[in-house]
């Protein structure tokens, strides 16, 4: 009897939402790492010293062991951490393996800062390679944690990391679509739009203050565009028929669209201040997902003007177009990295979808991923990581691959995850 | 013995699922659903929808200086005020009076449609056949020369009930199995001057969204020509795309996809 009484509620407490945690794991990893130890902070216990702070240590140990290019050393027997380079010794880190070694410390600063200092070194040469300070407040200390990231990074691998970014991607769960904007890592991930019905396409803006999507909150698919900062957000492109495919130009006035209001598919430059939008290509065959190259000189874009959907650049000088993408009959969601070198984008083959780049000097391709249903690839600000979506068990999750397809990681949440775009 | 075990798993269940609130948690239960209104076919007709949206900070600036000491730039962290923003849309509702025409056969078997109808130049009936004997009684059958009207529309026996088109693969040319469908839309519209139709095209879930959504926008405007041959003006009708983003099959396999490659008929004001 008081089994009975007690059914229902249990059903009850099992529809519970999950608790959104995004979980990060590496799927494939660079032949050789690096081994790096990264030794806890050495945070000064003072007046004046704000309490409760993260160890900078954790945050930079994740960013480097996540990367795939490096093997991090356990540090946790580490008594006393040291807090200046006289108090390190480096031989016996490098007896245990370490290549590089980074130590650093935390001080506060007037009444409500603090620093932050650290020193890598090179544990085999026994030299300092990199020191570098900063000044923040506790609160963006974990921003702190990242650069120190990218500092080391950059030292032990000649190219800057990318683990100081943020990301945008659109989460459905519950029935609702949430725009939400995180850390690179997953972390400290933000809502700034909820909505009933999908939202798609996220872009940043080149200076990251506003973020531009696709909302088909108004029946129909509609751009707008939001200021991170407070909220606020207009459509921006809701002409006749269906308005999507926002991308920004480099000064960050105008928005590429994909508009049918004249003829099927097109693409249009609209002028943000004026509302207006020009056409920019002809000849009605189904053309969308523009996307400006960062020189400012071509737009790159998916077209079926020559039977099968390919990718496509037009100059924007002269508005030649000319045909990029030949392997294979379906190539779509183009991507540029930022020193204008490779195009990433969407290849099928044998029916499934995967991301693949092309060198476009040498118009060498390469197919980069093995998961099937990938959509959606982005970016990092270093030009050497990918961020893209795909389905795994039939759940969408983010996932990053290497531009030479050595190291793979993939984000997961409770939920669907897609649409992922990368910050500036 | 029993009772025992379903508290131990009653305790276990709330102990799971006490959990420090998040961020997220806090937000995700405001907003409202959108109110759904079912057509006939079930494709889905929204209502006012209430969208939020929330401040966050920018990047946060950090100084960077050489070991030597340097003075930085302040970092700030990230106070986020919520603020909200209601957009709606409203709906034109349009009178659903459905005046029933009444049907007379004559002599050579034609029929004729009731004085105060609009006559909007209907096409020529359809070969008579023994049932038109059965139009005296009600019957819920359509006359082929009766003037079209919004009760119709509901009607599971009038060729207006279909409001769905399906598609072939990466096609957008519409199968002749489709024709008396359009043939009989084109006719309401043409009798119903202020009747606006929203045709929405889909696409199966392959591929990129964007080009989905090029597709299904294709798929729509395959029907807007349809109807504008058969005499619809361009200002009745509007071409939108959903793209994959509103199946109606789940699955993964050729028959959900299947399904979901298609051009729903809609009217506004139902």
């Amino acid at each position: 009897m008081l089994f009975r009484l007690f059914l229902p509620l249990l059903f009850c407490l099992l529809i519970l939402p999950a608790k959104a945690v995004m979980t990060i794991e590496i799927v494939g990893g660079a032949a050789n790492r690096i081994p790096v130890a990264i030794l806890p902070f050495s945070i000064a216990v003072a007046p004046g010293m704000p309490g409760g702070l993260l160890n900078p240590a954790e945050v930079v140990a994740g960013d480097l062991g996540r990367s795939g290019y490096f093997r991090m050393l356990d540090t946790t027997d580490v008594a006393v951490p040291p807090a200046e380079p006289q108090a390190l010794q480096l031989p016996p880190w490098k007896s245990r393996g370490a290549d590089a070694v980074v130590i650093g410390q935390i001080r506060p600063q007037g009444a409500d800062r603090i620093e932050v200092r650290f020193w890598l070194y090179d544990a085999v040469r026994q030299t300092q390679l990199t020191a570098l300070v900063y000044t923040t407040t506790p609160e963006g200390l974990r921003t702190v944690a990242h650069r120190i990231a990218d500092a080391v990074h950059q030292a032990l691998l000649g190219e800057p990391g990318a683990y100081g970014g943020r990301i945008a991607y659109i989460l459905k769960r519950n029935g609702r679509y949430e725009l939400q904007v995180a850390d690179a890592d997953s972390q400290n991930a933000v809502t700034v739009t909820a909505s009933p019905e999908p939202l798609i396409s996220p872009a940043w803006s080149p200076d990251g203050r506003r973020l531009a999507y696709v909302s088909f909150e108004d029946k129909k698919p509609v751009v707008y565009v939001q200021n991170l900062a407070d909220g606020s957000r207009r459509a921006v492109a809701k002409f006749r028929g269906s308005n999507s495919a926002p991308a920004w130009s480099r000064d960050g006035r105008r928005l590429a669209v994909a508009l049918s209001k004249d003829e099927t598919s097109q693409i249009y430059l609209l002028d943000l201040l004026t509302g207006e939008a020009t056409r920019f290509t002809r000849g009605g065959a189904l053309d969308t997902e523009p996307v400006f190259s960062p020189d400012g000189q071509w737009l790159y874009f998916t077209s079926d003007r020559g039977g099968s959907p390919q990718i496509y650049r037009a100059s924007l000088a002269t508005g030649t177009v000319n045909r990029v993408t030949f392997e294979g009959n379906y190539n779509v969601t183009p991507a540029i990295s930022p020193d204008g070198r490779t195009l990433a984008f969407v290849h099928r083959r044998d029916g499934r979808f995967h991301i693949a780049a092309l060198d476009l000097n040498s118009h060498q391709m390469q197919v980069l991923t093995d998961t099937l249903h990938d959509e959606s690839p982005s970016f990092a600000a270093n030009g050497r990581l990918l961020l893209y979506a795909t389905l795994v068990n039939d759940r969408g999750v983010l996932a990053t691959v290497s531009v030479d397809g050595k190291v793979k990681q993939r984000l997961s949440q409770s939920g669907d995850l897609r649409e992922p775009a990368w910050g500036p | 013995m029993k009772f025992l075990a379903f508290s131990v798993l009653l305790a276990a269940l709330l102990a799971g699922c006490a959990d420090t609130p998040s961020k997220e948690a806090a937000i995700e239960d405001r907003g409202s659903k959108a109110a759904e209104a079912q057509s006939t076919d079930g494709a889905k007709i929204f209502e006012a929808t209430r969208v939020e949206t929330k401040a966050v900070a920018s990047a946060v600036p950090v100084s960077e200086a050489a070991s030597k000491s340097g003075d930085g730039v302040k970092t700030s962290g990230a106070a986020i005020p919520l603020v909200s923003t209601k957009t709606t849309d409203s709906v034109q509702t349009h009178g659903v009076a459905a005046p029933r025409s009444e049907v007379k056969p004559l002599a050579d078997g034609k029929a004729q449609v009731a004085a105060d109808t609009k006559n909007a130049g209907t096409t020529a009936p359809d070969a008579a056949d023994g049932k038109t004997a059965a139009a005296q009684d009600n019957s819920t059958l359509p006359k082929p020369d009766a003037v079209p009207s919004w009760g119709d529309l509901k009607n599971p026996e009038s060729p207006l009930s279909k409001r769905r088109l399906l598609f072939d693969y990466d096609s957008a040319a519409i199968r002749d199995e489709y024709r008396p469908v359009l043939e009989a839309h084109a006719k309401f519209m043409k009798a119903n001057k202020d009747a606006r139709a929203i045709l929405q095209g889909h696409a199966d879930e392959r591929g990129s969204r964007e080009y989905n959504l090029a597709l299904g926008q294709r798929r729509a405007e395959s029907v807007f020509k349809a109807m504008n041959l058969l005499g619809v003006p361009d200002a009745q009708m509007e071409a939108v795309s959903l793209g994959e983003e509103k199946p109606i099959a789940t699955g993964h396999d050729e028959a959900a996809w299947q399904q979901n490659r298609r051009t729903e008929v809609l009217y506004q004001g139902e």
